[in-house]
């Protein structure tokens, strides 16, 4: 099957940096998306079913809490791996994150081989 | 690198793909593209084919436009297409590496302050450094402060260096460095030719360690690759060196202070562990303090205690055949005996007075009559080894007192010591000295006698003795658990008869008194003290009692 990521942030270089992180996932035949605000990336993941989704918290439009809490609790799409990211220094409280069914909470700046590794077991490759 | 195909362009998740096919649609003719091997990308291919235009990025042929003319602006669209995408690939790439660099900066600072030894640093920094920068060896050189020599603080990778010849390294690249410092040498011929490196480096990379202006050390990565390090590289590894070597700076230093604190300590403690055998901690704990520095001029504590003290007869004969260091040495040896079983008896020696032992227990009586007898067992055994050296066997007598004492510190601002005052002190002194009088070799206070638990110790009453300068008459005890034995048993035997013999000579009865005692010489012939009381008694006997005799003997000397 087409394995689908979604890269969800307002800042261009945070989209680029995700996505040439994971670059070599190209080659494993995954699809890349992108996103640049909270409305969007609601749209592409009804559309496309991505199985992961790089989610920025911190966005205009629909923040990344809002996007993850109609995925989780209202769609209920449990196959989509969401991984919420926030700034350090304005980390969100962790149970909030929890409460809206994220998977996984990481801090800006991330380590690009932490991000690579979890994308891989995620996606099985 | 950035790869680029063109499926970044046509992807089906890509809006351009529908705008490529509108395209083609909406020109003449028919037009198709294929990738590199062929396959259909987009649009559908058809049997004639007047046009092939290659897409190519960077020489390396990703596919082709085929079909009619219109196919010659279409790939020359893709080909602009491509060309951006490649760019944007190549920023993001850049940005991806500065991000790393951040993200390494942040970890390292974030290990470094982990670490407070300098080695662990080196090696901290010297793994950082590896896995960035491509290399197939590193090392960590760090300058000896005391020495100037270079010492490796951490190595890894393949044998690529010869750390016998490393101590050249620095005058070699001295000569090869421009600005003096940091810098990529792809000229490595002098380091292999002074022996440093392997045959099969390339290049070297190297970054000083620096605090202020001087240089304390360095971080050098070597590769047998023959791309070279680039001026990124540099510029990583200067910033992984500059913070190591404030770390390994500030470690060091660290290091520095606790050692020095340590010998500090270790010299205090020396001081306190010799002077804890000059002034005893029992002293400065009677005095209510942990350590001799908190000890004051005018401190002093009274406490009720045992004294005791010993003497050895005739030690001045004995000393007499001696050279005075065969007599310090003697003294020695004999009181490295003594002083272990005082303190085994709880007491502490207050003072060492030549072949004479002063000693206190403040506890319990009966612990100081322990410490006599023990002491009177261990002079026997001293004295089988002095016989089977043909030295003459010694004798000791033991004297002691309960009574009051005053511990305290005496003396001037810039004289102090440690001193008891106290007639307790003296008595113990007189009694001993009774103990060549009385031909006993233990002789106790009624003070002492009268606080010992019964059954435990043989005694038996010798008198009631008037010491020089003493309005009080005191009665004393002698103890004979020190003897052999073979003598206890004796004395055992014959104790009744010498009581007798004591009380008759006390109340002037001196014909029953003279039966008793040589009752007691029929069965002990070798009872020197109840000999002395014969001899006593036979001279009263002969020449009359003293006029105011009431059984109290006055002793006029010490």
């Amino acid at each position: 099957m087409q394995q689908k990521l979604l890269i969800v942030d307002d800042e261009p270089h945070i989209r680029m940096l995700i996505e040439q992180t994971l670059e070599e996932l190209e080659d494993d035949g995954v699809d890349f998306f992108t996103a640049e605000n909270g409305e969007e990336a609601l749209k592409i993941i009804q559309a496309e079913n991505p199985r992961l989704v790089f989610l920025d918290v911190m966005m205009p439009k629909m923040n990344g809490m809002e996007v993850c809490r109609r995925v989780k609790k209202e769609l209920l799409l449990d196959n989509v791996f969401i991984v919420l990211l926030t700034a350090k220094g304005q980390e969100l409280d962790r149970l909030k994150g929890q409460e809206v069914g994220a998977d996984l909470y990481m801090t800006k700046p991330f380590d690009p081989e932490v991000i690579l590794a979890k994308a891989k077991e995620v996606l099985g490759l | 690198m950035a790869r680029i195909s063109l499926k970044n362009i046509l992807g089906k998740k890509n809006d351009t793909a529908a705008i490529f096919l509108s395209l083609i649609a909406a020109l003449p003719g028919n037009t198709w593209i294929e990738d590199d091997k062929g396959q259909p990308v987009l649009g559908s291919s058809s049997e004639t084919c007047h046009e092939i235009m290659e897409i190519k990025h960077e020489e390396e042929l990703l596919g082709f436009v085929k079909g009619d003319v219109s196919a010659v602006p279409i790939a020359a669209l893709l080909n602009q297409l491509l060309e951006k995408e490649a760019e944007k690939k190549k920023l993001g790439a850049e940005i991806l590496n500065l991000y790393q660099e951040i993200n390494m900066i942040f970890n390292f600072s974030d290990k470094l302050a982990q670490s407070i030894d300098a080695f662990a640093i080196a090696e901290v920094t010297l793994s950082q450094a590896r896995h960035i920068i491509q290399s197939n060896a590193g090392v960590v050189l760090l300058l000896d402060e005391d020495t100037g020599g270079l010492q490796v603080a951490a190595v890894s990778g393949e044998p690529l260096l010869n750390e016998k010849n490393i101590h050249r390294i620095f005058s070699v690249m001295q000569s090869l460095l421009v600005n003096g410092q940091s810098e990529i040498i792809t000229n490595t011929v002098l380091l292999k030719e002074a022996g440093i490196i392997s045959a099969t480096v390339q290049s070297v990379i190297c970054a000083a360690l620096k605090v202020k202006q001087n240089v304390t050390g360095a971080v050098i990565l070597f590769t047998n690759e023959s791309v070279s390090y680039t001026a990124g590289h540099l510029k990583i590894l200067t910033t992984l060196a500059l913070q190591s070597s404030a770390a390994i700076e500030s470690a060091l230093l660290y290091e520095k202070n606790i050692k020095a604190a340590n010998d500090r300590e270790e010299a205090i403690r020396c001081i306190y562990e010799v002077t804890s055998k000059f002034v005893p901690y029992e002293f400065i704990d009677a005095l209510g303090h942990k350590i001799i520095t908190d000890v004051k001029l005018g401190d002093q504590v009274e406490k009720v205690v045992t004294v005791l003290f010993s003497d050895m007869r005739g030690y001045t004969t004995l000393s007499e055949g001696m050279s005075p260091a065969e007599n310090f040495k003697f003294v020695c040896s004999f009181n490295e005996r003594m002083g272990p079983i005082i303190r085994k008896y709880n007491g502490f020696i207050n003072q060492y007075l030549g072949d004479a032992i002063m000693a206190i227990f403040p506890g319990k009586a009966e612990d100081a009559l322990s410490a006599a007898v023990a002491m009177q067992k261990d002079v026997r055994e001293f004295n089988k080894l002095r016989l089977a050296n043909n030295q003459l066997p010694i004798r000791i007598g033991v004297g002691m007192h309960t009574g009051p004492l005053i511990m305290g510190i005496t003396g001037d601002q810039s004289r102090m010591d440690a001193t008891t005052i106290a007639d307790t002190v003296n008595t113990a002194s007189r009694l001993e000295s009774l103990t060549n009088y009385y031909k006993g070799d233990i002789i106790i206070s009624q003070a002492t006698f009268s606080q010992l638990p019964s059954g435990t110790f043989h005694t038996r009453p010798l008198a009631s003795v008037q010491l020089k300068g003493k309005n009080e008459p005191v009665l004393i005890h002698e103890c004979f658990s020190g003897f052999s034995e073979e003598e206890v048993e004796k004395k055992s035997i014959t104790l009744y008869s010498f009581n007798q013999g004591i009380t008759s000579y006390v109340s002037s009865s001196f014909h029953e008194a003279a039966t008793a005692f040589q009752q007691v010489l029929q069965t002990n012939p070798a009872d020197q003290t109840a000999d002395f009381f014969l001899q006593k008694i036979n001279d009263f006997l002969d020449k009359g009692a003293p006029l105011n005799w009431s059984g109290v003997e006055e002793m006029h000397t010490k």
